[in-house]
């Protein structure tokens, strides 16, 4: 694995945050604002998870957040999805502004995630898994599905129309029926991606979804995750550690270390960013 | 759990009839080989299907304890006051005169009003808790309903009648024997009573099965057992599908309070079949709907056989420990029990 974030990371307290994000110079550009995360602090007991942190995901790109091991990331995305409540600061999404929110509202408002740790129904089929992701949608009360007749049989298959669709675009027609516990770890990783997809979100967050896999399966997620940005114009936030991957297929990236932000700009940007050089190779003292 | 795959069928299809042919052939070579084992075919058959009936009974009992298990990996020591709750109430209405059918509503709404309850005072505060200490909520819910229940209906035993007939039918008569010795000239006396509940369970649990396995909600309840961070993650509200899996297992120990309560009578002892419950469940697997069954008609079957052709070579009473054992016997091959998810792990 080439995972960057090396364990020299260095103590970067001394380093101010470098708010120079500047205007998008890349290829794309995006203007109307998704979501809007302002002054965030989250802290467990005495540990600082977030410490003030601020930025942005414009409607359609894809937004990195990178940053060393226990830099926060998860933290964040915790945060948006309304897993973690955060003590300060607010976010906006789509025009509206909250502080704390329930997972399953944020579902609702068209969120939807996968997790670093891969977090299936391990007992279920692939189709079936998929088939949660619709839930939101499928409105039959429980008198016809008692019944498995009438509206609930006809919203089945609607629904099992929409997830073949997802099934066919990820390419696991052969794992159908399997039950996911059985899966190796970069399908089981792929099927995380097809029951988010089938939440139809608006924002999809993606906790390292290449983490663990090989250069095959790495390529192959690149190419679902720009296809999905592409034919679906989903907007999607991931976190990743593979630097080779970041800067190819994101937008903007935001970087985080300790907590804090330290850069975020245009993948060129962040690159030649020195405190990012120092918070990944390390200060000579 | 849900719809086996066709090649387990047809091993089971196999398998069963052998089994029970072998236990037959088994039984009547002990007989051959000493005159007090009494063993006519007939009657190996009487014993054997009423002992089915009976599985399917305990079936019904344990399909409430895997409806909550399933659902929240909870063990509910209340199901069986549950089943007490639920059978002392509808007698209740039916005394103050409601017809039965009348009552049975009113006493599911009040079952489905207790499992509101359940979820808002018990289980609400108790969210993210290690499982041990949901148990431990349940024993305390077990008391509660206990005494609650013969609070407010009183402790005397009392008769639930909803009209099905008791009288015993008989079938496979040979009328006119030619041989005066012939086994079958009795025919095989089977419980009518026996079999209509049988038949009620048969219904639910189908009903039950299909739910499970192929509608949203089904699909719902799995997704919160299997996992309940991504099941919030994909939009499914917890306390919602905990409110309706508790209302379901209150409705299934309705009807298994009515079927039990009609067959011995409503009283306190109705609590205690849930420990009836607990050897099917072992056997069957906690998350298998279909296990509950299969493990229902095991247990009653093996208890029952057990009793009539193995009880008198040990000085009878074999029946209240038998599937006990039985149970314990299948944890030492299968942990998981018959029809259990297979724990998976990946190391």
């Amino acid at each position: 694995m080439n995972d960057v974030s090396v364990d020299q990371a260095p103590m970067t307290s001394e380093l101010s945050t470098d708010q120079s994000g500047g205007p998008v110079t890349g290829p794309r550009l995006f203007n109307e604002v998704l979501l809007e995360v302002n002054n965030v602090s989250l802290s467990f007991g005495g540990v600082k998870a977030l410490s003030d942190i601020s930025f942005d995901i414009k409607k359609g790109e894809v937004r990195a957040i990178i940053g060393p091991n226990g830099a926060g990331k998860s933290s964040m995305l915790n945060c948006i999805n309304g897993f973690y409540h955060p003590q300060e600061g607010t976010i906006t999404y789509k025009g509206k502004e909250r502080r704390q929110m329930r997972p399953h509202e944020a579902a609702k408002t068209g969120i939807a995630r996968t997790f670093q740790n891969i977090a299936l129904f391990r007992g279920m089929s692939t189709l079936d898994n998929i088939m949660t992701g619709r839930l939101l949608k499928m409105k039959s009360n429980l008198f016809w599905q008692a019944l498995y007749w009438g509206p609930n049989l006809k919203e089945e298959n609607e629904h099992r129309e929409k997830v073949e669709h997802i099934i066919d675009f990820l390419e696991i027609q052969d794992i159908r029926k399997t039950p996911v516990g059985r899966l190796p770890y970069g399908l089981q990783k792929r099927v995380e991606l097809g029951r988010a997809l089938a939440m139809e979100p608006e924002l999809l967050l993606l906790d390292e979804p290449m983490a663990g896999m090989n250069v095959e399966e790495k390529e192959d997620m690149c190419r679902f995750v720009l296809d999905v940005n592409d034919q679906f114009g989903t907007t999607i936030a991931l976190i990743e550690h593979d630097m080779g991957v970041v800067m190819d297929i994101s937008d903007r990236v935001v970087v985080l270390d300790y907590g804090r932000k330290l850069a975020d700009g245009t993948p060129d940007e962040v690159r030649s960013n020195q405190d990012v050089i120092d918070a990944y190779l390390g200060v000579s003292h | 759990m849900g719809v086996l795959p066709v090649r387990t069928i047809g091993i089971w299809m196999l398998a069963v009839p052998l089994a029970i042919l072998a236990i037959g052939l088994a039984f009547k070579g002990m007989a051959a080989a000493n005159p007090s084992f009494f063993f006519t075919w007939p009657y190996f058959i009487e014993v054997l299907i009423a002992g089915l009936l009976q599985g399917v009974m305990y079936s019904l009992v344990a399909l409430g304890f895997v409806l909550i298990f399933k659902a929240s990996g909870i063990f509910n020591f209340a199901q069986g006051s549950m089943v007490l709750f639920a059978a002392l109430t509808i007698v209740g209405f039916i005394e103050m005169g409601t017809h039965w059918t009348i009552a049975f509503f009113i006493t599911a709404g009040i079952m489905v009003l207790l499992a509101i309850s359940v979820e808002r005072i018990v289980l609400r505060p108790l969210v993210n808790q290690p499982h041990i200490i949901l148990f431990m909520a349940t024993i305390g819910i077990f008391f509660f309903l206990d005494g609650f229940a013969q609070t407010i209906w009183g402790s005397d035993v009392k008769v639930l009648d909803i009209g099905i007939p008791k009288t015993p039918i008989t079938v496979m008569e040979n009328a006119n024997p030619s041989d005066p010795n012939d086994p079958w000239q009795y025919g095989i006396l089977i419980n009518q009573y026996d079999l209509i509940a049988a038949a009620i369970g048969a219904v639910l649990v189908t009903v039950l099965a299909i739910f499970f396995q192929y509608t949203r909600t089904g699909r719902a309840l799995r997704a919160v057992a299997d996992d309940h961070q991504a099941a919030l993650s994909v939009g499914i509200p917890l306390k919602t599908i905990w409110a309706i899996v508790w209302s379901v297992a209150g409705i299934v120990a309705l009807v298994a309070g009515i079927v039990w309560g009609g067959k011995a009578g409503v009283q306190f002892s109705l609590a205690l079949i849930a420990l009836k419950a607990l050897p099917v469940l072992i056997l069957g697997g906690f998350t298998s709907i279909p296990g509950a069954i299969v493990g229902g008609l095991i247990i009653g079957a093996g208890e029952q056989l057990a009793e009539v052709f193995l009880g008198p070579l040990f000085g009878g009473a074999i029946q209240d420990w038998f599937a006990y054992m039985l149970a314990l016997f299948v944890l030492l091959f299968r942990p998981q029990g018959l029809f259990g998810e297979r724990i998976i792990e990946r190391v």
